[in-house]
């Protein structure tokens, strides 16, 4: 218990800093939404050109596979630099909680303290799982307060609670990631370097797959395309399948992360 | 002109005290100790000497001129620091290239000797080798450049016996080649064997700056006598006598003044067993080290 | 010079790793070009049955999204990226080392004065700039020449790539101010990656249209490659709040540099 809070002091103020962005970056996308739906003209004839246009056309377009004009539409888009962002934020906090204590060197204060590893572990686990939680809540929240302002009426807020579901499980995938990459590395410190490389190439693999409807056999490697988004836009909900499949995957990292990190050689 | 000259240093951190009016002056040649306890401004002081950090007020020179505003003066400057860290991925050997290249001079038959003096193994890599292996790096890349003032901050943690005894070997003929040592030591064995002159700091302030010799005259004989029966109370009790231990057929007691009053006080008993000691550093300085010194 | 070249044996590795992911990206995306050509031309002949007014709108932007410049719009654009997080991390971590790794008692008491530490740094960082960025531009433009589909202006292609190298010396001016001045920062990746993604996510989301006052926010957005296509220029308050941001944080470098203590191992 002591541990759990003492890691939530010392990344608290990360933590309200991470949050603040959230919430900028979700009132400012709102803010363009205007912007794009009078850009675009609605009307059959468009959706149905929509429709029928090549993915790679659609992709380049920047309409990917949504209909812009909607607020569905717009949030998905949205949605994709949000869970971005909050992607980011839980690669580096699942390396960081990890690595910190040989990287600030302080390895041998805690690891000769009369608990064990394990235990260890599960409070840097804990904490860091409240921490997303927190991102999670914030922008949620945000997307909830924000959005009714500019939807002029169409009730957006089902589809936000499934996406915000989506990215707590996007997020939990790399913070497990993360945490597995500390902890097996023999330099952990190169860990978040890694985690990001990671994370970097499944956003771009995510951007090539929207070009090209040969290529999605690709998005089992990126987990930001994990979630049909444009299905989770129309109503359709998460798909449970993939909710079991990617919950197994956050915790394998997970087993791996404590079996690495008992047996792990700690260097100062 | 002074090897190293400090005027009425001051180094605020903020709040918190560092330096205080720090004077001392160092003559080309000696061998000048400078201790205190822990957190009374040593490294501030050596800090501030190096244009690591900045002064608040005063002064510190090396060679008549600023570290800081001078850098080219640290050409002929050996710093051995406390701590030693060292870049990743790099063998000894190529550290101390790197090392030599910042003096205009070849130091490849340097480093290969000194190497050898210390024990040094040149093709490891130095994220390998022990803390006290480190610090033999450190010893030897602060000396490869043969420099006139060599600045030690705690040069022997780390080292064994014998490397500790090569190492201040290595220093005193350094010495007598010509250069002047500002030794920073905790250890006062050390700093009794190998300086001239020392200088006390603490809490910021110089307490004390003498020739090692004046430092031991001054002060105290701790004498110990044992006679065959019970001493009297206050036998010892006279001007002069501190710190007396009076326990049955064992007294011991610090002494300053003229010996001969505790001979002729001496000879009043009857004495099987007499021990005078000249105190060492050590006992003199804990003596300031104390927190009401 | 030592330190100059000090500091490129350091940054050999990371170097490497960087012009081939960025190279990488642009192979990938060059790759799929004329399958999406022909998706273009499919899509015109479909437009054609459609109302005057539609074709006019998507018509134009259709033409320009499938040349090869346009198309390489996109590519640079996330090219750029990769570059800003290179620069970003590069400008944090090389002033900030002996700070950080505690070799400050090693380097900052050999005979040169920090200024001359400072030039060292930046020029190790600008030459890996460079070798970075000139392998990218002749990869790409051997693989652009590879897959064009009609010709395009190699001036414009090169203007578009020197775009990279301009987003580079930014982030890493504003990284090394950053790390001069913030001492205490253990961990590089957070506050860089943050910065980066955040000016790439605002780029995005807000600086939306051409003329928005939020384009000085995000430096992606000093560049926009249509109007460079277009008008064979860059948009001058940008560059100049560019080069403004690269020479003063240069110059606070310096100063801070030289003027800072530089405490005991912490």
């Amino acid at each position: 218990m002591n541990m759990v809070r003492r890691e939530l002091k010392a990344n608290a103020r990360a933590l309200v800093i991470w949050s603040v962005c959230m919430f900028l970056c979700v009132i400012s996308g709102m803010a363009k939404f205007t912007a794009y739906t009078s850009a675009t003209t609605t009307g059959p004839s468009i959706n149905d050109l929509l429709k029928s246009m090549p993915t790679s056309i659609k992709a380049l377009f920047g309409f990917a596979s949504f209909d812009l004009a909607t607020m569905s539409g717009y949030l998905a888009l949205l949605f994709i630099y949000v869970e971005l962002v909050a992607a980011i934020h839980a690669a580096l906090l699942g390396t960081g909680i990890i690595a910190k204590e040989e990287r600030d060197k302080t390895a041998e204060y805690l690891m000769v303290k009369p608990v064990s590893r394990a235990a260890i572990l599960t409070s840097k686990l804990v904490a860091a799982l409240i921490n997303v939680v927190v991102i999670n809540v914030v922008t949620l929240v945000s997307f909830l307060v924000v959005v009714p302002l500019y939807s002029k009426g169409s009730d957006a807020s089902g589809e936000i609670l499934m996406m915000t579901l989506s990215m707590f499980i996007v997020q939990l995938i790399f913070l497990s990631l993360g945490t597995v990459l500390a902890a097996g590395m023999k330099r952990s410190r190169a860990a978040g370097s890694v985690a990001t490389g990671i994370l970097f190439a499944a956003y771009f693999i995510a951007r090539i797959t929207d070009m090209s409807d040969k290529l999605r056999f690709l998005n089992v490697v990126s987990p930001f395309k994990y979630f049909d988004l444009p299905r989770i836009v129309a109503g359709g909900g998460l798909n449970p399948g993939i909710v079991v499949l990617s919950l197994a995957l956050v915790v394998a990292f997970g087993v791996l992360t404590y079996v690495f990190y008992q047996k792990r050689d700690l260097n100062i | 002109m002074s090897v190293i000259d400090i005027e009425h240093l001051t180094k605020n951190y903020g709040k918190a005290r560092g330096i205080i009016d720090v004077s001392l002056a160092v003559e080309q040649g000696e061998i000048f100790g400078f201790v205190g306890p822990n957190g009374a401004g040593k490294s501030t002081t050596i800090r501030t000497l190096l244009g690591l950090i900045y002064p608040t007020s005063g002064r510190a020179t090396i060679f008549g001129k600023s570290c800081a505003t001078n850098p080219e003066v640290r050409r002929d400057v050996g710093y051995l620091p406390s701590e030693v860290f060292y870049y990743d991925g790099m063998r000894v050997i190529d550290l101390l290239r790197y090392s030599a290249s910042f003096y205009k001079k070849d130091c490849t038959k340097r480093i290969s000797e000194l190497a050898e003096i210390m024990d040094l193994d040149l093709k490891k890599r130095i994220d390998d080798l022990s803390f006290g292996n480190k610090k033999k790096v450190g010893i030897v890349q602060g000396l490869i450049h043969e420099p006139r003032l060599i600045i030690l901050d705690e040069p022997t943690s780390g080292l064994d016996p014998l490397m500790q005894q090569r190492f201040f070997d290595l220093i005193a003929s350094e010495n007598k080649k010509g250069a002047t040592v500002f030794l920073s030591s905790h250890i006062l064995r050390e700093v009794q064997k190998m300086c001239e002159r020392v200088a006390l700091i603490k809490e910021g302030r110089i307490i004390k700056v003498e020739r090692m010799s004046a430092l031991q005259e001054n002060n105290f004989k701790r004498i110990k006598v044992e006679s065959r029966a019970d001493f009297d109370k206050t036998i010892f009790d006279m001007e002069g006598v501190t710190k007396v231990e009076n326990g049955g057929k064992t007294a011991t007691f610090l002494f300053k003044g003229d010996i001969n009053r505790v001979i002729r006080r001496l000879a009043q008993v009857d004495v099987s067993n007499l021990s005078i000691d000249e105190p060492d550093l050590e006992e003199i300085f804990m003596h300031y080290y104390a927190k009401d010194g | 010079m030592n330190m100059y070249l000090h500091e490129l044996r350091s940054l050999r590795r990371t170097t490497v790793i960087w012009t081939c992911a960025m190279i990488a990206i642009a192979l990938v995306y060059l790759s799929l070009y004329p399958a999406i050509y022909r998706d273009g031309a499919h899509f015109r002949d479909m437009l054609a049955g459609y109302p005057a007014s539609i074709r006019a709108m998507l018509g134009v932007t259709l033409d320009s999204i499938t040349s090869v410049l346009g198309f390489y719009s996109m590519i640079i654009a996330f090219v750029v990226l990769c570059g800003g997080i290179q620069a970003m991390n590069l400008g944090m971590s090389i002033l900030s080392e002996e700070t950080r790794e505690r070799t400050a008692d090693f380097l900052l008491v050999k005979p040169v004065s920090r200024a001359a530490i400072v030039t060292a740094k930046m020029l190790a960082a600008l030459t890996v700039f460079l070798i970075t960025d000139v392998t990218y531009y002749a990869a790409a433009a051997v693989m652009a020449f590879a897959v064009r589909q009609s010709s395009y202006s190699a001036g414009l292609f090169f203007m578009m790539n020197l775009t990279l190298l301009f987003v580079q010396l930014i982030f890493f001016a504003i990284g090394a101010v950053v790390s001069v001045f913030f001492d205490r920062l253990r961990s590089v990746l957070p506050v860089s990656l943050g910065t980066v993604f955040g000016c790439y996510v605002i780029g995005a989301l807000i600086a939306a249209s051409k003329d928005d006052w939020a384009r000085f926010i995000s430096p992606f957005r000093y560049f926009d490659y249509p109007s460079i296509i277009s008008t064979a220029r860059y948009e001058m308050p940008y560059l100049a709040t560019g080069a403004a941001i690269v020479i003063v944080s240069i110059f606070a470098c310096y100063t801070g540099y030289t003027r800072k203590d530089i405490h005991a191992v912490s």
